[in-house]
């Protein structure tokens, strides 16, 4: 039968549109405000005590220095018994401990070896770095007899004045450590007065006075300026400015002090706001960066960049002269002090740039004023940065670590641009006009580096058309003879991509006409030595990146995709780079592309890409293992690999046309990752696990069928305490299991709320984990609704214990209030789950918890510092509480003062979420007052 | 701390590579990605029926979930609600009507409370008599308001429930006249409008009792929400099947005038209204249609294309135009000529569509194309030499199903020519010859391979013009290199006989027992 003619036109179909029902809006009732007294409830910290096993007694104290020697014996079985003996008698006996230490420090005639161990144990017997263990030891310390401990600093006092270097400096450190716990709580008044002793005798050795003043400055970098008055402050400035005299002393006390001041810099606050202090202060530290010591001179330079960040808004009398020192270090001095003088012009710019953010909009009459130093200084500040664009190492292309002037002056001319913007511009173009044909490459590499590093700040109408003037001599230069320029070359190109071209605000530098051109080059370049290679890379990143949510151009970059992916996945293949960075830029370019792909237009493409990566995940189960070595090769492979499949699971999982590819393979991808977990005995693979995250979400409650196999696993995650990220990311992945099985998780419940659990208790697993446990809580008391039951007598005290962590927590740290603030927001998504699973079955359980979550929530709604997202949080654990609770916990919120306030507060907030979830709140609890 | 020099607060330097930075982002975003699932599944639970309501003054608060205790609760205090109005009703002297007003507002205000609204439990308390009562004539608009808002949301219920309403029609249509106040006739139009949303049985109801001209004059005046609410109450009472309905409102004085001053002039609220009312018009009405082509309206249509982006406006706008074309010849023969600007037009704002990142309208646009395509050899030239083509290629080869059959429409069209009579169409041989080089033919073997009927059919048929009309006997060996014997052999013993015939009759004729013979 032939095709019939002239097809028919065929009439659209109608579409039936449903009734509407007209909703009304309900009059707004207003609770009584009745008022509260304050809350008063008693916070403790939870303390972790340690069981402590006794051994058998041994008499320490005298023998310890053999202890000390032998514990650093070439003989690791001499080494470890000593290192058992002393473990033995800290446990025993630590006061005594510590005492037999600083007196050992303290004692010249001890060798100098057990003297410096001495010092490292007593030091790490005061602090660690992680944040629960430091605060058992700062207890541990308190805990001990005054005067022992009055003992052990006079021995260290007392060590300042030793003849041995080492023992000094070693002591000076164990004395700051304790200033650290016992200044702020004024437990060690007399330090100060006994260190500024040392420097006003003038019949005390030199070496004193050099000791002296480096715990001066360790004394100040480990306290806040508000654990001293004013005339400690003052006297401490006294002593460390005239140890920077010349006149008076030799160049090591000099150095001591210039390195000291730079500490106590943060408690000048007041000295710098009075001119004759400042001028005093500003005049030693310029005299002492022209010393003849380049030692000196560096670390008073140091000094002028802390300076710089601090005292910005009174520099401006100086900067003549600041300019000149600088300017002469960056053209002359060595090296180490020349970077220090380019810093300081960084620093400068870091104040203008964030003043420029913050800066309001009507008039500069609130905040700081700007004192557009850069400005006035750009005519000269510039070609002196240009300059230093042409001292560059040979090779240092290889090594994207390097430091050096070069790359310093390229870094701060990127921040001038930021601070000035369009000025710069013609300041900058001649230099890269005249020297980017010249025959030396040094010539061309800093002209193109100069202009990649101008690309930020200047405005897109002052750029573009240089820019695309400019666009074709960059793409030949990838034809360069030399290594460096074209690596700087693919640079300045991966800048232009990512700051010029941005077809999804309809801006963009490059056409679509040029696009092959564009593209043509990258993939020829991206053959080329491993440095360039990677930089291509990165420019291929950010060009594709441009068509990320485009609309109608990202179809742009679909006719080229399938060349670049086989490039990309060709310059992953490489083993010519000497590490494995191209590697994973290649593959980490890769994900970016199939991100930011039009899934309509290229789903088949990705869904072949899928099948290969699975191959090449596949071979690298073959790879022969021999050494650690090869171990953790394998393991960075398959970081990538698995980074990929995450992608691509996402991406094709997206829609609904392209879902059916992941769910046919999905049996395949599983069982690779368990082979991949399989490559290693006692931790799970990171990435692994974040890619079964998304195929959990991908096959929904198809998941079930690969728990048996894969719960292991998940345990082994859950209790990785050492690699913190790890157990963290498989906490998330808890999380989406939950979603994807719901109640099909619950047989596997038991063991991972045990986990968890344990996970919370321990001292040892990094605090960033913890929130994310809480979280977890509810996903999985979502999950399983009433079954949480059983659970509720052990997650409820945690996560009342942790809301009452967080009223503890030191506010002005911004570092910890955003921990806090993530803590609040997690306990807040804990009660919403767990309400939400009872709702409507065992509401009752949670009423005796009730009252504890409505004062957390009202200090939360107290505290103005909160974030957004804490507040959504709490609103809506309100609302939760009332719609599972009901009539229940009437009378409890009818004590309540606080939350009509606060709902109003959100209620005329800009978020519409958060209004959102305000009324939603709202109508709940009215619901629950009228009932 | 004290080791470190302070040197060791160098910056990051501006010349970095990019495998760190994007895998700690790649990371984040895929940490960041459970957040927000978590967050809207927590939203879903609580705010589950927040949906669109078609109505403005609807704030957050009441969007209460319902529980059973809930729902319970509503039930009962909904029941007393209309005996209260029961006593209301009855009572006579001074103060009755206020109290009537009251109870009506009691009533209506639990009947809004929620998109699910307590109509069972009204209807068996008796609600309806009461209404119809309160509706009578010469009742204070506040108490016509209340009733008729009562009456809107127990119609927008069940079936059953919407054909409760019976006995208040004929007072609900008489309140449409001028002699009501306009938020009246409005709530009353509204009523109306879900009552003929409900079914055919009902429109008939509603046009015999003569709904249709009050209604159509609501839509004369400029603006406000009663001529919207009045064009979307038409386009429900329009929907035949029987054009008779959509005949008579065009037909009305004025309506013409006013669908083309709201389509030049509204906003696209109202727009978006007034384009479905011509949607069913063309749709149904072939007299209706023929009124339509001669006026502006298909240039109207093509500017509201040109220039919005809302697709709530955007569908019914295309809808009305693929109608258009489709429904009289005069569209394309006279108004829509190849060489007019208004047919450059059409097909840059359709192109436009189906550049959109919007699957409906990429549809939708290829719909309206297939019946421009079906015109003339100049009209098959004019896309054919337009932007559309790439276009349409790439869509047939990566689109999603539906949007792939409506452009399967597209390119088939495009390589026939129109006959007289019965008989094999001419093929256009030039069309073809380059759509099957630009690779569209496995593209149509991929449809030949589909479940559903219509496509396949479209693809056999394709097939059939590529077997039959590839110049130097190509066809076969093109087909072949498709997989295109696969495909139609999976017929042999296909259900649908005509597809069955279809296929194993191409087969036999050109992929014969001499097929590869010469070779």
């Amino acid at each position: 039968m032939p095709f019939c003619g002239r097809a028919p036109k065929r009439k659209g179909p109608s579409l039936k549109r449903k009734g509407i029902t007209r909703l009304s809006r309900e009059n707004v009732t207003k609770n009584p405000n009745f008022s509260l007294p304050s809350p008063c409830f008693h916070f403790e910290f939870p303390l972790l005590h340690r069981i402590r096993t006794y051994l058998s007694v041994v008499k320490m104290a005298m023998e310890i220095t053999q202890f000390l020697l032998a514990a650093q014996s070439a003989d690791a079985k001499v080494r470890t018994e000593a290192e058992a003996s002393l473990r033995q008698f800290q446990e025993q006996n630590m006061p005594v401990f510590l005492h037999s230490l600083s007196l050992e420090l303290s004692n010249d005639e001890k060798p100098v070896e057990s003297r410096r161990l001495a010092g490292i144990v007593l030091k790490n017997s005061l602090d660690a770095k992680d944040a629960i263990r430091k605060e058992q030891l700062v207890q541990q310390w308190m805990a001990i007899d005054v005067s022992i401990k009055s003992q052990i600093k006079d021995f260290l006092l007392k060590t300042l004045g030793s003849s041995v270097p080492e023992a000094r400096h070693t002591s000076s450190q164990v004395i700051a450590k304790i200033a650290s716990i016992e200044i702020p709580r004024k437990q060690w008044p007399e330090l100060i007065g006994s260190l500024l002793n040392n420097m006003t005798q003038q019949d005390r050795p030199a070496f004193l006075k050099q000791a002296t003043l480096e715990t001066l400055g360790y004394v100040c970098e480990e306290i806040s300026h508000q654990d001293l008055v004013q005339d400690e402050v003052n006297a401490v400035l006294t002593a460390v400015v005239q140890g920077m005299n010349l006149a008076d002393h030799g160049p090591e006390v000099r150095l001591a002090a210039t390195k000291a001041l730079y500490n106590a810099l943060e408690f000048a606050q007041t000295n710098f706001e009075n001119e004759m202090e400042r001028n005093y202060i500003m005049k030693v530290v310029c005299d002492t960066a022209m010393s003849k010591e380049v030692e000196i001179r560096q670390a008073a330079f140091e000094c002028l960049v802390a300076i710089a960040s601090a005292f910005y808004e009174v520099l401006e009398p100086y900067m003549q002269t600041l300019f000149q020192l600088t300017s002469n270090a960056v053209k002359g001095d060595e090296e180490t002090v020349a970077l220090q003088a380019i810093e300081f012009w960084s620093s400068i710019c870091d104040e203008e740039i964030e003043l420029q953010e913050f800066e309001s909009p009507e008039s500069g009459d609130s905040g700081p004023p700007h004192s557009c130093f850069i400005e006035k200084a750009l005519s000269s500040l510039v070609p002196l940065l240009l300059e230093t664009l042409l001292k560059q190492e040979e090779d240092q292309d290889q090594d994207d670590t390097i430091w050096n002037i070069s790359m310093a002056g390229g870094t701060c001319l990127g921040l001038v641009a930021r601070t000035v913007g369009d000025a710069i511009v013609p300041l900058v173009m001649p230099f890269v006009e005249s020297n980017i044909v010249k025959p030396d490459w040094r010539c061309r590499e800093a002209a193109t580096y100069a202009f990649g590093s101008i690309l930020e700040g200047p405005t897109v109408d002052k750029l573009s058309p240089l820019v695309q003037a400019g666009l074709e001599f960059l793409l030949n230069a990838m034809k360069d003879g030399n290594n460096h320029v074209k690596d700087t070359t693919a640079w300045t190109l991966s800048r232009i991509f990512e700051l010029l071209h941005s077809p999804a605000t309809g801006f963009s530098v490059i056409s679509p006409e040029s696009l092959k051109r564009v593209l043509g080059v990258l993939l020829e370049s991206i053959k080329d030595a491993p440095n360039v290679a990677e930089k291509v890379c990165g420019a291929i990143y950010y060009l594709v990146q441009g068509y990320e949510d485009a609309g109608p151009s990202a179809s742009l970059l679909s006719p080229y995709l399938t060349d670049i992916i086989s490039c990309l996945i060709a310059a992953s293949d490489r083993t010519d780079g000497g590490d494995s960075k191209l590697r994973s830029s290649a593959y980490e370019t890769l994900n970016e592309v199939v991100r930011c792909s039009n899934i309509a237009e290229t789903s088949s493409i990705i869904a072949q890409l899928l099948p290969v990566i699975m191959n090449k995940l596949g071979q690298t189960m073959e790879i022969q293992i021999v050494s650690s070595d090869d171990r953790e090769k394998q393991g960075d492979l398959q970081a990538s690999l698995c980074g990929v499949l995450q992608v691509i699971i996402q991406k094709l999982s997206s829609t609904d046309e392209t879902k059916p590819i992941i769910l046919q393979a999905a049996d395949q991808i599983m069982l690779l990752f368990l082979k991949v977990f399989g490559c290693r005995s006692s931790t799970v693979h990171e990435e692994a696990m974040l890619a079964i995250g998304a195929l959990a979400y991908a096959t929904g409650s198809q998941f079930e069928k690969y728990m048996p196999e894969f719960y292991k696993y998940l345990e082994m995650g859950l209790q990785n305490f050492e690699e913190y990220q790890v157990c963290g990311i498989t906490v998330g992945v808890v999380g989406d299991i939950c979603r994807a099985l719901d109640d099909k998780i619950l047989p596997y419940c038991d063991g991972i709320m045990g986990l968890l659990l344990k996970d919370l208790a321990s001292s040892e697993l990094h605090r960033s984990v913890k929130p994310p446990i809480f979280s977890c809580f509810g996903d999985i008391a979502l999950a399983i609704g009433e079954q949480f039951e059983k659970y509720v007598p052990y997650a409820l005290p945690m996560m009342q214990g942790a809301a009452e962590i967080c009223a503890k927590i030191e506010t002005a740290d911004d570092e910890m209030m955003d921990y806090g603030n993530q803590l609040r927001r997690s306990i807040f998504e804990a009660y919403s789950g767990i309400l939400q699973g009872f709702k409507s079955v065992k509401p009752d359980v949670m009423v005796p918890y009730a009252q504890h979550l409505l004062k957390f929530i009202e200090l939360v709604s107290r505290d103005s510092q909160r974030d957004e997202s804490v507040t959504r949080a709490a609103v809506a654990v309100m609302g939760d509480l009332a719609d599972a609770l009901g009539s229940n916990i009437k009378l409890m919120l009818k004590d309540c003062a606080f939350y009509d306030e606060f709902l109003g507060e959100c209620l005329q907030s800009d978020d519409e979420q958060l209004k959102e979830t305000a009324g939603w709140t709202q109508g709940m609890i009215r619901r629950v007052m009228v009932l | 701390m004290a080791d470190d020099s302070p040197a060791s607060h160098r910056r990051d330097p501006i010349k970095s590579s990019v495998g760190n930075v994007a895998a700690q982002r790649r990371r984040q975003k895929a940490v960041t990605v459970g957040k927000e699932r978590r967050e809207s599944l927590f939203r879903a639970k609580r705010l589950c029926r927040v949906g669109a309501t078609g109505d403005g003054d609807v704030s957050v608060e009441e969007n209460d979930m319902i529980t059973d205790e809930e729902g319970f609760l509503l039930d009962a205090q909904t029941s007393s609600a209309v005996g209260e109005l029961k006593s209301a009703v009855a009572s006579q002297g001074k103060g009755a009507m206020q109290k009537r007003v009251n109870a009506l507002r009691e009533l209506r205000r639990l009947l809004s409370k929620s998109e699910f609204p307590p109509v069972e439990a009204a209807l068996k308390a008796g609600a309806i008599p009461l209404l119809v009562q309160c509706l009578s004539f010469g009742s204070p608009d506040e108490q016509l308001l209340e009733a008729a808002w009562c009456l809107t949301n127990i119609a927008a219920g069940k079936p059953e429930e919407t054909k409760a309403l019976l006995p208040a029609l004929p007072l609900l249509i008489a309140h449409l006249g001028e002699k009501s106040s306009l938020p009246v006739a409005e709530q009353c139009a509204w009523a109306l409008g879900n009552v003929a949303g409900e079914g055919e049985e009902l429109r008939n109801v509603l046009l015999s009792q003569g709904a249709l001209p009050p209604l159509a004059r609501m839509m004369l005046p400029n603006k406000g929400s009663t001529v919207r609410t009045a064009a979307w109450a038409l386009s429900n009472l329009i929907k035949g099947p029987d054009p008779k309905a959509a005949t008579e409102l065009i037909k009305v004085d004025g309506v013409l005038d006013a669908i083309l001053r709201h389509l030049r002039k509204a906003d696209e609220e109202l727009a978006t209204e007034v384009a479905w009312v011509v949607v069913y018009l063309s749709a149904l009405s072939n007299f209706a249609t023929g009124v339509l082509v001669k006026s502006d309206v298909l240039q109207l249509l093509v500017e509201r294309l040109a220039t919005s982006n809302s697709l709530q406006l955007l569908i019914p706008v295309l809808r009305s135009l693929g109608n258009l074309v489709a429904g009289d010849s005069h569209t394309t023969s006279t108004v829509l000529v190849p060489g007019h600007e208004i047919t450059d037009g059409v097909i840059k704002v359709l192109v436009k569509c189906l550049k959109s990142d919007h699957r409906v309208l990429k549809k939708e646009a290829s719909w309206v194309l297939s019946n421009i395509a079906a015109g003339s050899i100049e009209h098959k030239q004019l896309i054919y030499s337009s932007e559309a083509v790439p276009l349409l290629l790439r869509l047939l080869s990566t689109a999603p199903f539906d949007i792939r059959r409506e452009v399967a429409y597209v390119l088939g069209n495009l390589c026939v020519a129109p006959t007289a009579g019965e008989g094999k169409p001419s093929l256009i041989e030039e069309h073809l010859v380059s759509l099957v080089q630009r690779g569209c033919l496995s593209g149509f073997i991929d449809l030949v391979r589909s479940a559903d009927i219509e496509a396949a059919r479209l693809g056999l048929q394709f097939t059939e013009l590529v077997l039959r009309g590839m110049p130097n006997g190509d066809g076969p060996k093109l087909v072949e290199q498709e997989d295109g014997i696969d495909a139609m052999e999976r017929y042999q013993f296909h259900e649908n006989e005509d597809l069955r015939n279809m296929a194993n009759g191409l087969v036999d004729k050109y992929f014969g027992e001499d097929y590869g013979v010469d070779e």
